[in-house]
């Protein structure tokens, strides 16, 4: 098959060479009568160049002009530019213009050829770089361009205009702007039948770039003569390549406009805004339509002519075109404001609202607006298009025609686009036009798709899928733009059955070519089913209202045949899987955790049906079981296990949403059906869910566990209960309906019934008790019982028990069990759970100690705490007191001993809760004494130091806000004594290894402790901010700014710049202190030389940085700096004092004051180094104070800035730009909001005037 | 005498607790953990199932502290493994000789010479600038299953 397609494409490329000759005549001569037709424009154009010219040489000879332009490259490149020289030495007869030219244009030739054959890259590059960095490179690229024989060199050419033109633009002349895009929509006009295809493309989006760029600045006037031109290419020639080149510079157009695909110019982001308006609003259906009329044009005598026509690849392209525009962003707010102005119905009749589509389905809705509604709908666009692909399916037989040609491909895509046009622009008449264009659609699209097992059997055969998996997705887009009723009545008309059915039915079939290519690698069933299964989540999410249509008796039981099969192939897999082990990441484990959508979607059928399907799901859990209790001791049971562990997935995703941390009601659509269930215990549901957990119940048997319950079902089963637990376990009441009935008709009533019925039968007063005991007792097996097994364990954990303890009315029942005290017991006074997995450990301690708020009282709750951490802090003081510490402290069970009760305890202070914060407080305090301790006895063993200091973090983090004064005192002073030792311990410190992998492990633990370390003091900070303490903390001398300056003090020397290459630490650090200065500003004013050098270092640091946020915040704490000094000024104050001002460093070099100092780098950065635009605003809110504390340094700056610039139009438009950037609209020198804005505003336009020829000269 | 007498002793010392035995599932990343005779810093932990439904295992990748050699093992999560007792201890330098042994002053105030100058370049340099320039140097000895090896430097000011 893949054989026969090839041998396709090769017929498709031998096709066109043939034809090139006799094209390249037809184009020149049609640029003979072109010319003759467009005499005057072209005369204008070179009036245009002319003019340019004249208006840049007065300012300096001709002759030197060029000698810089010259002696510009020959910096770059001595050895290209001495040729140059010798080029224009000898050709001194010809014109020096011609011979500068002629050797610009040899010297990018060489350094092309030499750059593809990797013969001194560097230099190559250097001179290439230096053409695009030249000043005004214009003529010299237009030369290339027309002279060139080399393909590369004119690509790069186009490349320079582009770039110079970008960077000069706002000094080049409106003229001069215009007839550069002229040039480049000529050549690509002239040069329309080129070989060379990526050239033209690249001088049609230099073209559409520099329209762009000019495209507020132009009048409409000269944009109507351009685009008049373009017209006449697309629609008006009958030169296939030239209406080909027209339809390509529309393309590159409207994705230049378009913000997801346009190319940075440096602007803001609200011109590229305004751009895409403009277009919409003016352009975009023109060229729509421009497109349409060029495929139209050419589509009959491509329907007439039995083999491939040149005109193939113009009707491709319009297309293509089209699509593109079909794809365009529409905004048209306007539209849907106008028509609810006429009071119209936005939202009409069955369609659904846009809303609930947005960032789900990979489909885009295509919602142009009213406007359209000519182009789209009543012209009978549809039925052209698909009488264009019927009558090209025809043709597949034939030479030059297949499923995957150009031409067909963008036919279909198209069709596709079409199906999911919705929204304002078909009339409000309930959906009506809407629904007779999808059938219409639909219509044309069943020939692909049906009969569905035909087609399949096709591809199999080898033919190619293309064309079913565009029928899939046409129907995933009609599923987008209409409700399942609609949806399922659409096919009604055609057929005798609704599409449901036949969508039924397709994915059916997909499934079982699934299955029987399970091993095989045949990706079309995959993507098809895929497609399918969109489909389906499609029609079957909710919408935003939470009003869903029930299908129709015929969907459902469609839903329900579909769902039959989905199951059986799932076992199927599952059961020929199960002795493969070599694909143990695949998707069946990853589902356990990553909650595959996959298995959502089905569920989301199965639930559609669920009176079949939940009764269906019993059936084969059953069936299974029984077939393991069977074969117990006589087969292997691994097949089943496999099967089990898929159906529990299963189970568990039709039963019940993930939370996703909020507590998930039961599934609507399992609510709304079982109405005629009158008993609790007869309910489906009760009825799967109680199989399931008695089976679940047999793993407590230990004869059980060792033949049935492998770590893998375990892991099953963990999920499903932790899944189900949180839908059905003891709801709250208010999930339950109001038993008062507002409504009281008679369906309503025994809705409500049965849903009070599934809901109250595993509540709190039924068998919910039971099964929470039932789901305790089986997670302590899972901890005690599967040794090793982690991630068994982590499920668990994490998701079952920390589920079950963040629900108030679990946690009441939970605490007064006799299985969690057992849980609790072991935990707190056994050392079998030290075998767990840290991390593990850690998140048991935390839901342990969450589970004391569902004590009565307070003191209980504390008590509660007390009883579960009082032997593991006991355990570490004594440790801590022992005399030979030292020498045990290293041993491996000692060590294992003292991270796993740090774990434990870390955990426990992460559970901070107003109701058991005293006796969290007591815990932290009892061990801070036996934490110094550790720190100094592990101070070579970074694991349990980073442990030791998490901890500290995680406690203070949970307490510090609750702390009374005197306890804050203490916390604080532990906090300096802890960092202190810290920092002692590691100063200077050199370790070496032979292994680079240790030694960049060490650097890693490095990072994270000090990442610690600065969280340590972001927590403390947070005590300024909120704090719940009765009195202050000034009584006791405490002041937390001081304390964390200090902080910051020890800790910075500990910080390297190869650790701030850590994006995380380097954030955190600057985030830190960029918050300090900005709170603080007082406290730096206080800090001695020492400290405030370091601090002021670390900015100048930050500032260059790579990354934007750092930069960023520096700019931050320098607003909060100078803000500050200013201020203070102005009020007599000293400010920031001697930090300020100018003085002298210890080794008596005189310095400049701090303010003036990063005045200028400031500066520096802002005109002539590279950064974000984003950062512009900031710059200019730490731009403006600076200015202002330093009013002299900043003249004399500007002065010196204006006396480098020797062009004399630059100097003044200089001089013009730092006029206004001071005095324009009215900025005053007072620090206030409207100043700060006034500002930025001067600084943007300062910097759109100025930088272009700053960073160029 | 005294300092075979002193050498005995610390051998002896170590020799008593050499290695542990640990679970390996609670062996983690950093750690340490004894593979094919040697002591190992653990560097890579990844678990894996025997089929489908069978129990789960540890794989190992660790390196070797004192040769730095890479060696990996694989061991059922619920059996134990030895862990060394890796004990790292400071001392004051005070003597470089020239036959490439250091002399160390230990807390009790006797001498240590029984120890080689480390063949890292980067250290030897280190020390050897650093005890020139007459600094206060304290270097980390790590000792392990009977073999003892400089892991770190410090200066603690000058003198």
């Amino acid at each position: 098959m893949v054989k026969r397609r090839e041998e396709e494409w090769q017929r498709y490329y031998a096709a066109w060479p043939l034809k090139r000759p006799v094209m390249a005549k037809v184009v020149s001569d049609y640029f003979v009568r072109l010319h003759s037709h467009n005499f005057a424009w072209i005369h204008s154009l070179h009036y245009g160049v002319l003019r340019a010219h004249l208006y840049f040489r007065p300012t300096a000879p001709a002759h030197s002009t060029h000698h810089s332009a010259v002696s510009h490259l020959s910096l770059a490149v001595p050895s290209s530019a001495t040729t140059m020289y010798q080029a224009g030495y000898h050709q001194n007869t010809a014109p020096p213009d011609m011979a500068q030219l002629q050797a610009t244009m040899r010297s990018i030739e060489l350094a092309c050829s030499s750059i593809q054959m990797h013969a001194n890259p560097a230099a190559a590059e250097a001179t290439i770089l230096s053409l695009n960095q030249s000043p005004q490179p214009y003529q010299a690229c237009q030369f290339i361009l027309e002279n060139s024989e080399l393909a590369n060199a004119r690509f790069l050419a186009a490349g320079a205009i582009r770039d110079a033109a970008i960077r000069e633009w706002s000094f080049l002349e409106t003229d001069y702007k215009k007839s550069l895009i002229r040039f480049c929509w000529l050549f690509i006009m002239k040069h329309a039948g080129s070989h060379e295809g990526y050239v033209q493309a690249k001088v049609a989006s230099v073209a559409a770039q520099l329209l762009k760029r000019g495209w507020l600045d132009f009048t409409a006037a000269d944009k109507e003569a351009i685009f008049l031109e373009v017209k006449q290419a697309v629609t008006g020639s009958q030169i296939v390549d030239v209406q080909y080149m027209g339809i390509n510079f529309l393309e590159s157009l409207v994705s230049e406009f378009s913000p997801s695909t346009s190319t940075a110019m440096g602007l803001p982001r609200e011109f590229h805004e305004q751009c895409r308006t403009s277009l919409e609003l003016d352009y975009i259906k023109e060229f729509y339509c421009w497109a349409q009329d060029a495929a139209l044009n050419v589509s009959h005598r491509i329907i007439g002519s039995d083999s491939a026509i040149p005109e193939a690849k113009v009707c491709s392209a319009a297309l293509r075109l089209m699509l593109q525009i079909l794809n365009w962003d529409f905004k048209g707010k306007k539209n849907a404001v106008e028509s609810s102005k006429r009071g119209l119905d936005v939202y009409c009749g069955d369609i659904k609202p846009e809303s609930n589509f947005l960032g789900r389905s990979e489909c885009i809705l295509v919602q142009p607006g009213s406007l359209w509604r000519d182009v789209l709908i009543s012209s009978g666009q549809v039925g052209w298009i698909l009488n264009l692909y019927g009558a090209l399916r025809q043709k597949f037989s034939c030479e030059g025609y297949w499923l995957d040609c150009p031409l067909a491909v963008s036919a279909r895509k198209l069709i596709v686009q079409f199906c999911s046009i919705t929204g304002t622009i078909f009339p409000s008449d309930g959906g009506y036009m809407q629904r007779q264009s999808l059938v219409q659609l639909l219509s044309g699209i069943i020939q692909w798709i049906e009969p569905p097992n035909a087609v399949l059997k096709a591809i199999e055969c080898g033919r190619s899928e293309s064309e079913l998996l565009d029928g899939c997705r046409a129907l995933m887009s009609m599923a987008a733009v209409s409700t399942p009723l609609v949806f399922d009545q659409l096919l009604k008309s055609l057929r005798p059955y609704g599409t449901l059915t036949l969508l039924s039915v397709l994915m059916s079939e997909v499934i079982k070519c699934l299955m029987e290519n399970l091993s095989e690698e045949e990706t079309w069933s995959w993507v098809a089913r895929d497609i399918l299964l969109d489909t389906w989540t499609a029609l079957l999410t909710l919408d935003s209202s939470g009003h869903n249509d029930l299908l129709p008796p015929e969907g459902i039981s469609a839903a329900a045949n579909l769902f039959a099969i989905i199951v059986e192939s799932e076992l199927k897999a599952a059961s020929a899987s199960a002795f493969s082990d070599d694909n143990e990441y695949d998707y069946l484990h990853a589902s356990v955790s990553a909650m595959d959508e996959r298995l959502s979607s089905y569920a989301l059928i199965a639930r559609v049906a669920s009176g079949a399907t939940i009764p269906f799901l019993t059936t084969l859990f059953s069936e299974r079981i029984t077939r393991l209790h069977q074969g117990r001791g006589t087969t292997d049971p691994t097949e089943t296990l496999e099967e089990l562990y898929s159906l529990l997935l299963i189970a568990g995703h039709v039963l019940a949403d993930e939370g996703q941390g909020e507590i998930p009601l039961v599934p609507k659509d399992i609510q709304a059906q079982f109405t005629d269930v009158v008993d609790a215990d007869k309910h489906p549901v009760v009825i799967l869910s109680g199989s399931i957990i008695r089976f679940a119940e047999q793993s407590l048997d230990p004869e059980m566990r060792t033949s049935f319950f492998s770590p893998r079902l375990m892991e099953a089963v963990i999920w499903f209960l932790a899944r189900w637990s949180s839908t059905y376990l003891m709801p709250p009441e208010e999930n339950k309906g109001n038993k008062s009935g507002e409504n009281n008709n008679d369906a309503q009533v025994r809705l409500e019934h049965s849903k009070n019925a599934l809901l109250s039968f595993f509540g709190e007063y039924n068998q919910g008790k039971l099964v929470l005991d039932i789901i305790i007792r089986i997670s302590l097996t899972t901890l005690v019982s599967y040794p090793g097994e982690k991630d068994l364990q982590g499920l668990t954990c994490y998701q079952l028990l920390h589920g079950l303890v963040r629900r108030k009315n679990v946690i009441s029942h939970l605490v007064s069990l006799d299985s969690w005290r057992d849980l609790a017991n072991v935990f707190a006074n056994e050392r079998g759970l030290f075998s767990l997995n840290a991390a593990h450990q850690r998140s048991l301690a935390e839901t342990l100690a969450l589970s004391a708020s569902g004590m009565k009282t307070s003191e209980a709750s504390n008590q509660y705490i007390k009883s579960l951490t009082n032997h593991m802090t006991a355990n570490l003081a004594e440790l801590s007191c022992k005399n030979d510490l030292k020498h045990i402290a290293q041993q491996p069970d000692i060590l294992l001993l003292v991270s796993c009760l740090l774990e434990r305890l870390r955990g426990v202070a992460s559970a901070s809760e107003p109701r058991t914060q005293k006796a969290i407080y007591e815990m932290g305090f009892t061990v801070m004494n036996p934490i110094l301790i550790f720190i100094e006895a592990y101070k070579h063993e970074s694991v349990v130091v980073y442990l030791l200091l998490k901890f500290v973090v995680d406690w203070v983090d949970g307490q510090i806000i609750y702390l009374e004064a005197r306890e804050t005192a203490a916390a604080v002073d532990f906090c300096t004594r802890l960092l202190q030792l810290y920092s002692s311990h590691n100063i200077g410190k050199i370790s070496v290894s032979l292994s680079n992998s240790l030694l960049s492990e060490a650097d890693t633990e490095r990072y994270k402790d000090l990442r610690a370390l600065l969280q340590l003091l972001a927590n403390l900070c947070s005590k300024d901010l909120v704090d719940f303490a009765s009195e202050s903390l000034e009584a006791y001398g405490v002041s937390i700014s001081q304390v964390v300056f200090m902080g910051l003090h020890i800790v910075t020397p500990l910080i390297t710049l190869e650790l701030l290459k850590y994006p995380k630490l380097c954030h955190s650090y600057f985030s830190l202190l960029s918050h300090m200065l900005e709170i603080y500003p007082e406290v730096v004013a206080q800090l001695n030389v020492e400290a405030f050098g370091h601090i002021a270092e670390t900015l100048d640091f930050g500032l260059h940085h790579q990354d934007g946020e750092v930069v960023d915040l520096c700019l931050r704490a320098l607003k909060a700096l100078a803000s500050y000094h200013y201020k203070e000024k102005g009020m007599g104050k000293v400010g920031l004092g001697s930090h300020a001002t100018i003085s002298k460093d210890p080794g008596g070099k005189v310095q400049e004051g701090v303010l003036s100092r990063f005045l200028c780098s400031l500066l520096q950065l802002l005109l002539f180094e590279d950064y974000s635009t984003d950062l512009v605003s900031s710059a200019a809110d730490a731009l403006f104070p600076l200015i202002l504390c330093e009013q002299n340094v900043y003249q004399n700056l500007v002065n010196e800035l204006i006396e480098r610039q020797t062009n004399q139009m630059f100097r003044l438009r200089l001089t013009n730009a730092l006029q206004s950037l001071t005095n324009s609209n009215n900025l005053s020198t007072t620090l206030d909001r409207v100043n700060f804005q006034r500002f930025r505003k001067n600084l943007h336009s300062f910097l759109i005037e100025v930088r272009g020829f700053l960073r160029t000269l | 005498m005294s300092d075979e007498e002193h050498h005995f002793e610390s051998k002896a010392d170590a020799g008593a607790s050499k290695t542990f035995p640990q679970q390996a599932g609670t062996i983690r990343k950093n750690g340490y953990i004894v593979i094919k005779g040697r002591p190992c810093k653990v560097v890579e932990v990844s678990t894996s199932k025997t089929g489908k439904h069978g129990h789960a295992k540890c794989h190992f990748v660790a390196i070797d502290i004192f040769t730095a050699k890479k060696l990996e093992d694989i061991v059922p999560s619920s059996h134990n493994c030895d862990v060394p007792h890796v004990n790292r201890t400071d001392y004051q330098l005070i003597d470089i000789s020239e036959d490439g042994f250091v002399s160390l002053l230990t807390e009790n105030g006797s001498t240590k010479d029984d120890l080689r100058l480390p063949t890292d370049e980067n250290l030897l340099k280190q020390i050897k600038d650093g005890f020139a320039e007459g600094k206060d140097l304290v270097v980390s000895v790590m000792s392990a299953m009977g073999e003892e090896q400089i892991c770190a430097l410090k200066d603690i000011g000058t003198k």
